[in-house]
């Protein structure tokens, strides 16, 4: 590709396979009378603007593809499966169908390398994409026509603890960038994460997962603190977001301690323009945020100020 | 399905690891001991003549309530997500539903929260085929596969281990109960050979033995008071709940624990332990 690539947006794009079962996509098996229509709106503006910003690849950020031994990559050139959601099986059966952006992997592979992380490329062709990598790509681009990257969680921050684990995602974060700047890839990152994360320990009524009258946040107390993180997002408090976030996972549980979003702020360079909130709603109690950061061009400026 | 037979019960009870390095045909030291170990207890399965085996894996892990296997015939290929470099894990196994849906009903009835779950392409978890490719290897015995509850506790898997017995025992079959689960779950955060590979820590080696020993004196209602201990200092694969499981099944007075096999996976402590009923 021409040209030093860049990380055009960035965006926290969690996960729950609830979305896409409200959304009835002809590549989800059960079928739904909608539900969590906040959330799905706010993903309808995501998708507009990955339109309008033509990337070459989106990448993945998931906790659902916890890994022992350092950071993996998704490195074969196309994946395709049913993917059964192991925790909400009866709203969640996903035929799923990507390209993997090669190149990219094996540059983000070595480049992770060369921050001193352990690494793996993840070869194996019959390998099944994680609901999370998969919810969030649909959720973004329901069209699947823009290659993906998928990166796994590394266990570090429930390993060792949570300051070692940002540790590996700021390092993986400055990785990640490098990687798209050398390859030339204009790149959407995406943190595929919620935000406060205790929930409901059974599901209100299973046979009809979308009624929305039984729907609310777990407690007033998480949505105080998803409203605060949110604020400081919207009002590009980077510092205060970065240090009040490790406070925030301690007292909401937050999805947020997988490490997702400190990759994705780290690759971004910490910027301090001011976030959008395209959303927030909750699902099966956890609290749900469809955040973007636009750093493209356009939106900023030729060499708009970003802080590393 | 098998012709019921009036006096159903438990016949066995083994704790099998979970991970697939096991089935690995290279091998470090410990490996080897952890393998033969595990064709042992298939020749044990054998011997007994099962019905049915009833299967509890800590690598199937469940968020809301426990879920039950209710797929008559679950095929498929699985791939593990961090050992996708050992190989592929076809499956093809039978499940036997009357036990499942029983299993289920008695585990409701205890105030359990037990699905079923019956979906084409739903993942079945290394631990579990990892177990089955020992136990039973031909795919002959029907089976029984049980999620392992991220929330619950003592008291709730010993009250599912107890169902799945309670069902075993209203249906009449012979059956042989599995935990698939490891032991101390500290872990090498790098790549090693299969020559390193040995406990990670001397502390985690030494509170397995003190665990196994507990188990091998038949002492379980000791070995479940120290599981609270034990799990917290060694980071026990998913608390060592499965213990529980175990017991609530065979009935924890006087479940005695042959020690097939002890050893290092990836770290982590692992064993083979056999319990006669």
């Amino acid at each position: 590709m021409a040209g030093k690539g860049s990380i055009v947006c960035g965006f926290i794009a969690p996960h729950p396979p609830h979305l896409v079962y409200g959304e009835n996509p002809p590549q989800n098996i059960p079928r739904s009378s909608g539900g969590w229509e906040v959330l799905r709106w706010a993903y309808d503006n995501c998708r507009e603007k990955i339109k309008q910003l033509k990337p070459d690849v989106i990448i993945v950020h998931t906790p659902h593809w916890m890994t022992l031994v350092g950071h993996h990559v998704t490195r074969v050139p196309r994946l395709k499966g049913l993917s059964v959601d192991p925790i909400f099986p009866h709203l969640f059966r996903y035929n799923f169908d990507t390209a993997i952006d090669v190149e990219l992997a094996d540059a983000v592979y070595d480049e992770a390398r060369a921050e001193g992380l352990i690494a793996r490329k993840m070869t194996n062709p019959n390998f099944r994409l994680d609901y999370g990598t998969i919810v969030t790509s649909h959720m973004l681009n329901p069209g699947w026509d823009i290659p993906i990257l998928s990166l796994s969680a590394n266990n570090s921050p429930y390993y060792f603890s949570l300051g070692v684990g940002i540790e590996e995602m700021y390092k993986l974060g400055r990785a990640t960038r490098r990687a798209i700047e050398k390859t030339g890839r204009r790149a959407v990152l995406a943190a595929s994460n919620t935000l406060s994360h205790f929930h409901f320990d059974r599901e209100p009524d299973p046979n009809l997962p979308e009624d929305m009258s039984k729907e609310h946040v777990f407690s007033h107390a998480n949505y105080l603190w998803d409203m605060r993180v949110l604020r400081l997002m919207r009002e590009g408090r980077m510092d205060e977001l970065l240090q009040v976030l490790p406070e925030f996972i301690e007292k909401t549980g937050a999805e947020v301690k997988s490490g997702g979003l400190f990759w994705m702020l780290a690759a971004m360079g910490f910027p301090k323009v001011p976030a959008r909130v395209h959303g927030y709603w909750s699902v099966i109690a956890t609290g749900n945020a469809v955040v973007e950061w636009d750093l493209s061009a356009e939106a900023n400026g030729a060499g708009a100020n970003l802080h590393a | 399905m098998p012709e019921p037979r009036p006096q159903g019960r438990i016949v066995k009870g083994y704790i099998m690891p979970g991970m697939p390095h096991v089935m690995l045909p290279r091998e470090s030291a410990s490996r080897a001991e952890l393998r033969n170990a595990c064709h042992a207890a298939g020749a044990g399965v054998r011997e007994a003549r099962p019905d049915v085996l009833v299967i509890f894996s800590t690598q199937w892990v469940s968020v809301l309530g426990h879920l039950v296997q209710a797929r008559a015939n679950p095929t498929g290929l699985h791939v593990d997500e961090n050992w996708y470099d050992i190989g592929n894990l076809p499956y093809d196994f039978r499940t036997d539903l009357e036990l499942a849906h029983r299993t289920i009903e008695l585990g409701t009835a205890a105030g359990l929260q037990v699905r079923p779950v019956d979906y084409e392409g739903f993942p079945v978890d290394t631990g579990t085929l990892v177990a089955l490719s020992f136990l039973n290897p031909k795919n002959e015995i029907p089976v029984v596969c049980i999620s392992c509850n991220i929330y619950s506790g003592r008291d709730e898997e010993m009250k599912l281990g107890k169902a799945a017995a309670d069902a075993v025992r209203a249906l009449g079959r012979r059956a042989v109960a599995i935990a698939s689960s490891g032991l101390s779950g500290h872990y090498f955060t790098r790549e090693i050979t299969d020559d390193e590979d040995r406990i990670v820590s001397e502390t985690d080696d030494a509170l397995n033995r003190r665990l196994l020993d507990l188990i091998a004196a038949g002492k379980s209602a000791e070995a479940m008071d120290l599981v609270p201990e034990y799990a917290a200092k060694t980071g026990a694969d998913m608390q060592f709940k499965s213990y529980y499981w175990l017991m609530g099944a065979l009935g924890s007075d006087g479940a005695k624990g042959k020690v097939l096999g002890y050893g290092s996976i990836w770290g982590s402590g692992a064993a083979v332990i056999e319990f006669s009923a």
